[in-house]
């Protein structure tokens, strides 16, 4: 019925890890099974010379009470080692023992998100070996300027089976796969690199021919722009975000801090601001697991919960924090299924999945022309927030200026600054163009990498700091 | 089996499996850490971790593998499958184990990396220091102001094996323990600015006292109540020594054989030459008694020893592993950094603010990149401005942009206060001239 067997435990050994974990009291328990096998093949210098397996197996035991946790990992799975590491995560608590689950029950039903005509296990390492081939010569007949391509395509088999003191058991299967694309170009002496990829929840079958066009097109063009690019202006002005992966913005300046861990405990900017306005009516931003194939899409968080869209910002206003169980406890709310983990070595937090905006009434034309001179962000490559204070940042790494309403010169390698709330505020159009992007993205919190996607319309703001160096 | 013996029969489980080399490296750590806020534990957690991974030279081929499962049957799987991997793929005349020369000469010398009094360490004596940090920090002047205090009291304690089949064995052994302090204040105007404060060491004893980090942490977050938006401005930098080191880690990358091979790397052809100012003096210090990233033998069995990076300005080495070196006609230096120490000067960070009279002091950097290929660089900033030789008022939402070709010889003065508590041993840095942008 259930993967039990893939980690070598049964029924028995669950009921009585659950109930030593709650052998001190606690109010809630759960053990996180994860088993999860990486490929990694990599091009570089014209062969495909290079490749990585890795298996991780292992469990995380947890025991909640009120807000505190109890945690403990092991990687050996058998009785003993599960108990010591239940008596270790059941330390939190000091009060007399609860009762474990009964009987267990498989909660079933759930969506698929992604489904995989073949899974990756069943890929052998000879049919990836011509996708990456085949890149490296696409690539270099693109420009005659490119004089290194490096390409490299992970895979990952995932599955996790969470039971908790509730008795419920929670399965799911979690396809990784990751795409990348880099050249060096050279021109008269300079030279510059940049690339592209692609990601998602999917299989083989994730690379059609349109998709690795765009992938090969993408690279050469983002790079070949760089040897016409020159520095961005300094100071403050209007900035027009392209659609796409500019959802960047949205995961820095409010993303992060709409996270309830932050909010409990008072330290958000964002904290007692629920129901309050905070952008324009026509400004509407969710965080959503159900977006079929993404990288940031889930079927369930890493508690087991159901993941489905939670809206951050409805019509302007300020309306649901992201949950894991201990937030959504705290606040009396359902949780939002943003309880995510890196891996058994960490505890859930709460976390986004693929944020975006939806679309507006503007267009991506009549946003443009609305600018007298601004900076036009295209390409990302990083960001990050201070979440009390407000402060974010975004890295552009390709990008125009716009003068009189039109793109007029290609810039690069510019940092840009906001502060959440007041960047939000200055949203002043948004265009009917969302996209989300494909793109690889992680995103880090309190040591814990986890995949996300993000998206945007064509959208305005009316200043921000570009930290360039031209006038 | 010892991790050693692991490690051996790994490698020679390879070997059986078919291939002509490999190298094998088992390592088990185990981690404790309390997090405490608000006048309570928040979280416990507590492990012991081990893993494994394999390198195979097969047919002239490559593949490399890692796992969690140390039983004796998965290593014989596993090498199978490393070897089979290697073979899949094409072949690569530049891949095989170091020469054993390199792992001749390795120091015999005891470099402190152990403290036996961790293991006597239990969660009750660590739930106490996390108590006395967040009591130091709220004992400052100003507490008042101060929203929530987390506190993190870690350790972790790490032994690893490395063998290789054409003669090298290994092994490493060492501890940390870190204290580590967040402070969020409430700013009149809404905003609720957060700072914190390390400490760190190979040894418990030699860890700062909580009150010293306690209220430091605090200190720093309450004086960034009322931070204002700098304006642009060229303007000397006095990089704090703790912040400096993400700037000259923006040298480290560029200066490896990969990025060079690949080119990728704004160093390339500046071997012997100025990247920096004579105040500029790099040196990677394996052997550093109690250094973070000190180290008898590197990730290759290279033997360790202490490498000029930069002198007086001028580029002396690049970090060279034995694969990179050979696809680049180089000797293998190491391929990876150890201890980075910069060479401090005679003044403390009080005297340098006095001697730049107006500038901006920066405390920490947000976001930003370096383009490793071109050297250009653009960087969030937080910190003061520094008016009349004197810290003044805090600033954020600013930006320094420039290159790391041109930044370098702007740097015109050292600190005498390297940052103990990270392999980047940075002291306070004063670069003259740095684009600023604000409002």
């Amino acid at each position: 019925m259930t993967s039990f067997d893939r980690f070598g435990v049964t029924e028995r050994m669950i009921r009585e890890a659950l109930a030593t974990a709650l052998s001190r009291g606690g109010d809630f328990a759960d053990l996180f099974f994860q088993h999860r096998v990486g490929s990694d093949v990599g091009l570089e210098d014209g062969a495909v010379n290079r490749a990585h397996a890795s298996v991780e197996l292992g469990v995380g035991v947890r025991v909640v009470r009120g807000d505190q946790t109890g945690y403990g990992y092991t990687e050996d799975l058998s009785l003993p080692a599960l108990l010591a590491c239940a008596r270790t995560a059941a330390a939190i608590a000091d009060g007399p023992a609860r009762p474990g689950p009964v009987a267990l029950h498989v909660a079933g039903g759930g969506p698929d998100r992604y489904p995989l005509r073949r899974g990756w296990e069943e890929v052998a390492t000879g049919e990836r070996v011509p996708l990456l081939a085949g890149l490296e010569a696409r690539a270099f007949a693109a420009d005659p300027r490119i004089r290194k391509v490096n390409v490299s395509l992970r895979s990952e088999a995932g599955t996790i089976l969470i039971a908790d003191s509730t008795g419920r058991i929670v399965e799911d299967r979690q396809p990784m796969t990751v795409l990348s694309l880099s050249v060096l170009a050279e021109d008269g002496g300079r030279r510059e690199q940049n690339g592209y990829n692609v990601a998602g929840r999917a299989g083989l079958d994730f690379y059609t021919p349109e998709r690795l066009d765009r992938v090969v097109r993408e690279a050469v063009a983002r790079t070949a722009i760089l040897f016409e690019a020159g520095p961005a202006p300094a100071g403050e002005l209007p900035v027009v975000l392209a659609a796409g992966s500019s959802g960047i913005l949205l995961h820095e300046a409010i993303g992060h801090g709409m996270e309830a861990d932050f909010n409990r405990k008072g330290t958000s900017i964002y904290a007692d601001r629920i129901g309050t306005a905070i952008a324009r009516p026509f400004v509407h931003i969710v965080d959503d697991a159900t977006g079929a194939g993404q990288r940031g899409a889930i079927n369930v968080d890493d508690e087991g919960n159901p993941a489905g869209r939670t809206q951050l910002v409805e019509g302007g206003v300020l309306t649901t924090f992201l949950h894991d169980a201990i937030s959504a406890r705290h606040y009396g709310v359902a949780p939002t299924g943003n309880g995510r983990r890196e891996s058994y070595r960490h505890p859930p937090l709460p976390r986004m999945r693929s944020t975006y905006m939806l679309p507006g009434p503007h267009t991506r034309d009549e946003i443009v022309a609305s600018v007298k001179r601004g900076l036009y962000c295209q390409n990302f490559s990083n960001g990050q927030v201070n979440i009390g204070a407000g402060d974010f940042t975004f890295y552009v790494k390709n990008g125009w200026l716009i003068e009189d309403g039109r793109l007029t010169r290609p810039v690069k390698d510019v940092n840009v600054i906001g502060n959440g709330p007041k960047a939000l505020e200055q949203v002043d159009m948004v265009g009917d163009d969302l996209e989300i992007d494909e793109g690889g993205w992680t995103c880090g919190k309190d040591g814990q990498s986890v995949p996300v996607s993000q998206g945007l319309p064509t959208v305005r703001v009316a200043r921000m700091t570009v930290g360039g160096r031209g006038p | 089996m010892t991790l050693l013996e692991i490690s051996r029969a790994a490698a020679r489980l390879a070997l059986e499996a078919g291939a002509r080399e490999a190298a094998a490296g088992a390592y088990r750590a185990r981690q404790v850490e309390v997090g405490w806020r608000d006048g309570r534990v928040e979280k416990v957690s507590e492990a012991t971790t081990r893993g494994l991974g394999l390198e195979v030279y097969a047919d002239g081929r490559y593949a490399s593998v890692s796992t969690s499962d140390l039983r004796p049957e998965a290593l014989g799987r596993l090498a199978a499958e490393a070897v089979a991997l290697a073979r899949a793929l094409a072949p690569d005349p530049h891949r095989r184990l170091p020469d054993p020369a390199l792992y001749a000469g390795r120091p015999e010398v005891d470099l402190e990396l152990v403290d036996p009094a961790l293991g006597a360490l239990d969660v009750p004596a660590r739930r106490r220091t996390a108590e006395a940090l967040e009591a130091a920090a709220r004992a400052v002047p100003g507490a008042d102001r101060i929203r929530s205090v987390t506190a993190s009291v870690s350790d972790s304690e790490v032994e690893s094996a490395l063998v290789h089949t054409n003669g090298f064995e290994g092994a490493r052994h060492g501890t940390d323990a870190w204290l580590g302090v967040e402070v969020s204040v409430q700013d009149p105007d809404g905003r609720r600015p957060e700072e914190y404060a390390a400490s760190g060491s190979r040894f418990l004893a030699a860890l700062e006292s909580p009150a010293a980090v306690g209220r430091r942490a605090a200190e720093r977050a309450l004086a960034r109540i009322g931070a204002v938006q700098g304006a642009s401005a060229v303007l000397p930098l006095v990089v704090e020594a703790r912040a400096a080191g993400r700037l000259v880690g923006f040298l480290l990358g560029p200066n490896s054989a990969a990025a060079l091979q690949q080119r990728r790397s704004f160093l390339e052809g500046r071997l012997g030459t100025a990247v920096g100012s004579a105040r500029l003096d790099l040196r990677d210090d394996p052997l550093l008694p109690r250094g973070f990233g000190s180290r008898l033998h590197d990730g290759e069995g290279v033997a360790a020893r202490r490498l000029a990076i930069v002198e007086a300005g001028v580029l002396r080495h690049h970090y060279v592993d034995t694969y990179y070196g050979r696809k680049l006609g180089l000797a293998p230096t190491t391929g990876r950094p150890s201890n980075l120490l910069l060479a401090p000067g005679p003044r403390s960070p009080r005297e340098l603010l006095r001697e730049v009279g107006e500038g901006v002091l920066v405390t920490g950097f947000l976001g930003g990149n370096s383009n490793g290929t071109t050297g250009d660089f653009s960087l969030g900033i937080r910190g003061f401005r520094i008016r009349g030789g004197e810290r003044a008022e805090p600033v954020g939402e600013v930006n320094v942009s420039g290159s790391h070709l041109d930044l370098w010889h702007r740097l015109s003065l050292v600190g005498d206060d390297p940052y103990p508590y990270s392999t980047l041993r940075t002291p306070t840095l004063v670069l003259d001239g740095v684009q600023v942008a604000g409002a």
